[in-house]
C-alpha cells in the first residue's frame, strides 16, 4: 500500500511542479503593467487624460514600443507649446502584451480606473477587434486606431488613421507588375482578419493589372515551419511573394524563404508593413530588395517631416524603435495631432460626440510625410503614400523611394 | 457505525474549525467587496473576472483535488462554451440568460463527457499520466483547430460578444454583473460541497488515496470519475460563458493550455482538496499580477517572479495557502451520512 501511494504522490508532485516550471518560464502571462507620463505643469481644469494601449512586451513589441515612443514625444511637444488651449495632455500607457484576452482587462483600466478621454492603439487586427468594444461600446469613449489595416472598420467613435487597403495597394501592386515586372504572386498569410481582406482587396489588383494569383494560403499566426509553402513557391514559379504572415511567424518564413534562394533566384518579396523597423523582426539579408508601400518612409525629405524624425532621434538616442510607418507610429503620431486639432475646435469641450464630431472634418496641415484630413464621414484620413524598396546599409534598412501619390482617399466606408 | 459515531464525537471536541471560518471569512469579503469599493469599478471588474475563474478553479479542483483526475484541459470546456455562447449571440441573436447559461453548462457537459468516454471508460484502466495528456493534448488541439477556423474568428477569436439578457436588462460589467457572478460562484460552491460532502465524496475520496482498493471493493472506479469529470465540465462552461459576456471576448488562448495550467496554478496555490483554496488562489494570485505589474522596479520580471514563488509553493507547501491553516485532518473532512437502508443490507 505505502509503494501505491509513494508512486502516486511522485507523479502529483512531479507534474504539479511542471506546471510551476511553466509559470516561471512565463508561459502564462498575467496582466501587464500599466506606465504614466505626467506633464511637467498643471491646468485649473485638470489634465487631457489620453490613453495608449499598445504591444509592448510579445511578438508585436517591436511596433508597440515605437508607437509608445511616438506617442510621448508627440504629446511632449504639444505640451511644450502650452498643452492643447492651455490643457496639457496625461498620458496612461497600459500593455496589450500581443494578446487580445490580457488586453481586454488591461484597456478597461484605462477606461474604469484612469478615466481617459481617448484611447489610441491597437496594432493588429485581431487585438482592435478585441479593445474597441470595451472600449467604444461598454467605455463610451473615444477610439483612435493607428495602425495600417483591412479596411471596413465603420463603427461610429473609432477613427482610423493609418493606411487603407486601396491607399497601400492602387500603386504598390501596378508598379510591381508594370515596372518591376513580376507577374506570379503568392499570398502566404497568417489566418486572421487583416491577410483575409487585404488578400482580397490585392488579388483584385493583381488581376486588374494583368498579373496572376498562384496559390493564397493561411497559417496560424505562430507556426514555425514553411517548407510546404516554400515548396509550392518554387514549384509554382512564383516571383513576388505577398507576405501577410505576421509575427512570431514571420521571422522563420522569412528565413526559409531567403535560404530557398528565393530572392537570389530573382524573386521579390513585398509586404505592407515592412518598413525601417522590421530589424526588429528580421535579419538585414532577408529584407534585402523588398518593397513596401506606406504614408512615410525616413527618406522623405520634405522638411517638417526630416525635422520631426530629428527631433524624435535627439529625444531617444540609439533607440532601435524608430519614428515610422509600417508600426502604426507615424498613425499613433496624426491620430494625437487630429485629437489636438478637435479638442482645439471643441475649445476645450472633452466629452465624446463633441470631439467625435469635431474629427470627423479634421485636417492637419503637416506630419510625417505629409499632412493628412479625415473625409467627412468616413472616420478616415487622406495622406500621401510612397512606394519604396529595401536597401541594406550595413547594419541599417534603408528605403529608397521609387514612387509617390499625394493625398489618396482612403475608399473606405 | 461505530466509527462514525466516534468520528462524530471527535468533532464535536474541536474548539475551532479553521476551513469553515475561512469559507465565512470569503464570502463575508465578496460580499462586503461592492460596498467598500462602490467607488471603484475598475476594481470590481477586476473581482467579478477573478470571481468567474474561481469557478474554473474550483472545477479542477473537483478533478484532481476531490478525485485524482489530473485533468490539464478544463479551460477547453471554458473555452468552447464561451465561444458556443458568443456564436449564438452573433448569428441566432439570442442571449437571455436562462436560456444561454443552461446551455453553457449542457455544452461542457457534453463535451467532457465525450472526453471521459475516450479518457476514462476504455478497456484499460488509464493512468493518471495518460488522463493528464490526453486533456492536455485535446485542449492545445482545440487551440491550434480554433485558431484556423474562420468561422469562429480565426486567430481573432470573437469580440463584441452580444450582451447578457435578464428580461430587458442588460448586464455590463460593474456591480450587476458581480452580484451575478457572485450568485454563480455561491451556488456552483454550495453544490460541488454538498458533493464532496456526501456518500459520493467519500467515494471520491477513497478513489483519490487508492483507486485500486476501491476497485477490490467493487466499485466502478471510471464510472465514479466520469461523473465527476463530465460535472467539473458542467462548472467550467459555465465559468466560460461568464467570461465571454464578461469580457464581451473569447479568443483561442482561452481554450489552450495557458489557461489550462493557470487553472491549476489557482487551485494549486491556495490549496487543492479544499474547495475554498482555488477561490483563494484565483484571488491571491490574480491580486498579486495585478499588484506586481504596477511595481516600476520590477515591471520587466514580475511573471518570472510569480512563476518563482508558484514554484516554491508547489515544491514546499504541496496544501496551498489554506495548508498553513487548516489541518490534514479537516482537509478530508467527514462525510454524509450513510443511507439508512443500505446500512441495514
Amino acid at each position: 500500500m505505502n509503494e501505491t501511494e509513494s508512486t502516486f504522490t511522485t507523479s502529483r508532485r512531479g507534474l504539479l511542479g511542471g506546471a510551476g516550471a511553466l509559470a516561471a518560464a512565463g508561459w502564462i502571462g498575467g496582466t501587464a503593467g500599466s506606465w504614466l507620463l505626467r506633464p511637467g505643469w498643471a491646468h485649473a481644469a485638470g489634465p487631457i487624460k489620453m490613453g495608449i494601449a499598445t504591444d509592448i512586451t510579445g511578438p508585436i513589441a517591436g511596433a508597440g514600443n515605437a508607437d509608445w515612443q511616438v506617442a510621448q514625444f508627440t504629446v511632449e511637444q504639444i505640451n511644450k507649446d502650452g498643452g492643447i488651449l492651455g490643457q496639457p495632455i496625461e498620458l496612461y500607457l497600459e500593455d496589450t502584451a500581443s494578446d487580445p484576452k490580457i488586453a481586454v482587462g488591461n484597456v478597461r483600466r484605462l477606461i474604469q480606473e484612469r478615466k481617459v478621454d481617448v484611447v489610441l492603439g491597437g496594432i493588429t487586427s485581431a487585438m482592435r477587434q478585441a479593445i474597441k468594444d470595451p472600449i467604444v461600446n461598454r467605455g463610451r469613449t473615444l477610439y483612435i486606431y493607428p495602425q495600417l489595416y483591412e479596411g471596413q472598420e465603420c463603427t461610429k467613435n473609432l477613427f482610423c488613421t493609418g493606411p487603407t487597403p486601396a491607399q497601400q495597394c492602387d500603386k504598390l501592386i501596378p508598379y510591381l507588375i508594370k515596372t518591376v515586372g513580376r507577374k506570379r504572386f503568392a499570398m502566404p498569410s497568417a489566418n486572421y482578419v487583416w491577410p483575409q481582406l487585404l488578400n482580397k482587396y490585392a488579388r483584385k489588383v493583381i488581376e486588374a493589372n494583368g498579373g496572376e494569383v498562384v496559390f493564397e494560403e493561411y497559417y496560424p499566426l505562430d507556426q514555425a515551419e514553411y517548407s510546404a509553402t516554400i515548396g509550392k513557391i518554387k514549384d509554382g514559379k512564383v516571383d513576388c511573394v505577398f507576405n501577410t504572415v505576421i509575427a512570431p511567424g514571420l521571422l522563420p518564413f522569412a528565413k526559409q524563404l531567403a535560404e530557398s534562394g528565393f530572392q537570389r533566384n530573382g524573386g521579390v518579396l513585398t509586404c505592407v508593413y515592412f518598413d525601417e523597423n522590421i530589424l526588429n523582426f528580421l535579419p538585414a539579408n532577408v529584407i534585402d530588395g523588398s518593397y513596401s508601400c506606406l504614408d512615410y518612409f525616413q527618406a522623405v525629405d520634405d522638411p517638417f517631416s526630416k525635422q520631426l524624425t530629428e527631433a524624435y532621434s535627439k529625444r531617444f538616442p540609439d533607440t532601435k524603435y524608430l519614428f515610422t510607418g509600417g508600426s502604426a507610429a507615424t498613425g499613433t503620431s496624426r491620430g494625437i495631432k487630429f485629437y489636438e486639432a478637435a479638442v482645439k475646435e471643441t475649445k476645450g469641450d472633452l466629452h465624446r460626440d463633441a470631439v467625435a464630431a469635431a474629427m470627423d472634418h479634421g485636417v492637419i496641415a503637416n506630419g510625417p510625410g505629409g499632412g493628412s484630413s479625415m473625409v467627412p464621414g468616413h472616420m478616415h484620413c487622406t495622406m500621401n503614400m510612397y512606394t519604396a524598396a529595401c536597401k541594406v546599409v550595413g547594419d541599417k534598412a534603408a528605403y529608397q523611394i521609387v514612387d509617390k501619390a499625394d493625398m489618396v482617399d482612403p475608399r473606405e466606408c | 457505525m461505530l466509527t462514525a459515531v466516534k468520528t462524530r464525537a471527535r468533532r464535536g471536541n474541536r474548539p475551532f474549525r479553521a476551513l469553515l471560518a475561512v469559507e465565512l471569512f470569503v464570502v463575508a469579503a465578496l460580499v462586503a467587496a461592492p460596498l467598500l469599493l462602490w467607488d471603484r469599478l475598475d476594481l470590481i471588474t477586476l473581482l467579478t473576472n477573478v470571481m468567474i475563474l474561481s469557478i474554473l478553479a474550483i472545477s479542477f479542483d473537483m478533478c484532481w483535488g476531490f478525485s485524482g483526475i489530473m485533468s490539464f484541459g478544463q479551460a477547453l470546456f471554458f473555452g468552447v462554451a464561451g465561444y458556443v455562447i458568443a456564436l449564438v449571440g452573433r448569428d441566432l441573436d439570442y442571449s437571455v440568460i436562462w436560456g444561454v447559461l443552461p446551455l453553457a453548462m449542457l455544452t461542457g457537459l457534453a463535451l467532457a463527457f465525450v472526453f471521459a468516454v475516450f479518457l476514462l471508460l476504455g478497456r484499460k484502466t488509464p493512468s493518471a499520466i495518460f488522463v493528464a495528456f490526453g486533456t492536455l493534448t485535446g485542449s492545445y488541439a482545440a487551440e491550434r483547430l480554433v485558431s484556423g477556423w474562420q468561422y469562429v474568428g480565426a486567430g481573432n477569436g470573437l469580440s463584441s460578444v452580444k450582451l447578457l439578457q435578464l428580461g430587458s436588462y442588460e448586464f455590463i460589467e460593474g456591480y450587476q454583473f458581480y452580484a451575478l457572478a457572485l450568485l454563480c460562484l455561491g451556488l456552483v460552491y454550495l453544490m460541488c460541497r454538498f458533493i464532496v460532502r456526501s456518500q459520493l465524496g467519500l467515494v471520491l475520496a477513497g478513489i483519490r488515496q487508492n483507486e485500486e482498493r476501491l476497485a477490490f471493493l467493487g466499485y466502478r472506479v471510471q464510472v465514479f470519475k466520469a461523473l465527476v469529470f463530465s460535472f467539473a465540465g458542467m462548472i467550467a462552461g459555465l465559468s466560460g460563458a461568464l467570461y465571454s459576456y464578461h469580457q464581451g471576448f473569447i479568443g483561442p488562448g482561452n481554450m489552450g493550455p495557458g489557461l489550462s495550467t493557470t487553472a491549476v496554478l489557482y487551485c494549486l496555490f491556495g490549496g487543492a482538496g479544499t474547495l475554498v483554496g482555488p477561490v483563494i488562489g484565483t484571488v491571491a494570485l490574480e491580486m498579486l499580477s495585478y499588484g506586481l505589474s504596477d511595481v516600476d522596479a520590477i515591471r520587466q520580471f514580475w511573471p518570472i517572479i510569480l512563476g518563482l514563488v508558484l514554484l516554491v509553493v508547489v515544491m514546499f507547501q504541496p496544501t496551498g495557502l489554506l495548508g498553513l491553516v487548516v489541518s490534514a485532518r479537516e482537509r478530508i473532512g467527514s462525510y454524509g451520512a450513510r443511507d439508512r437502508r443500505s446500512a441495514r443490507i
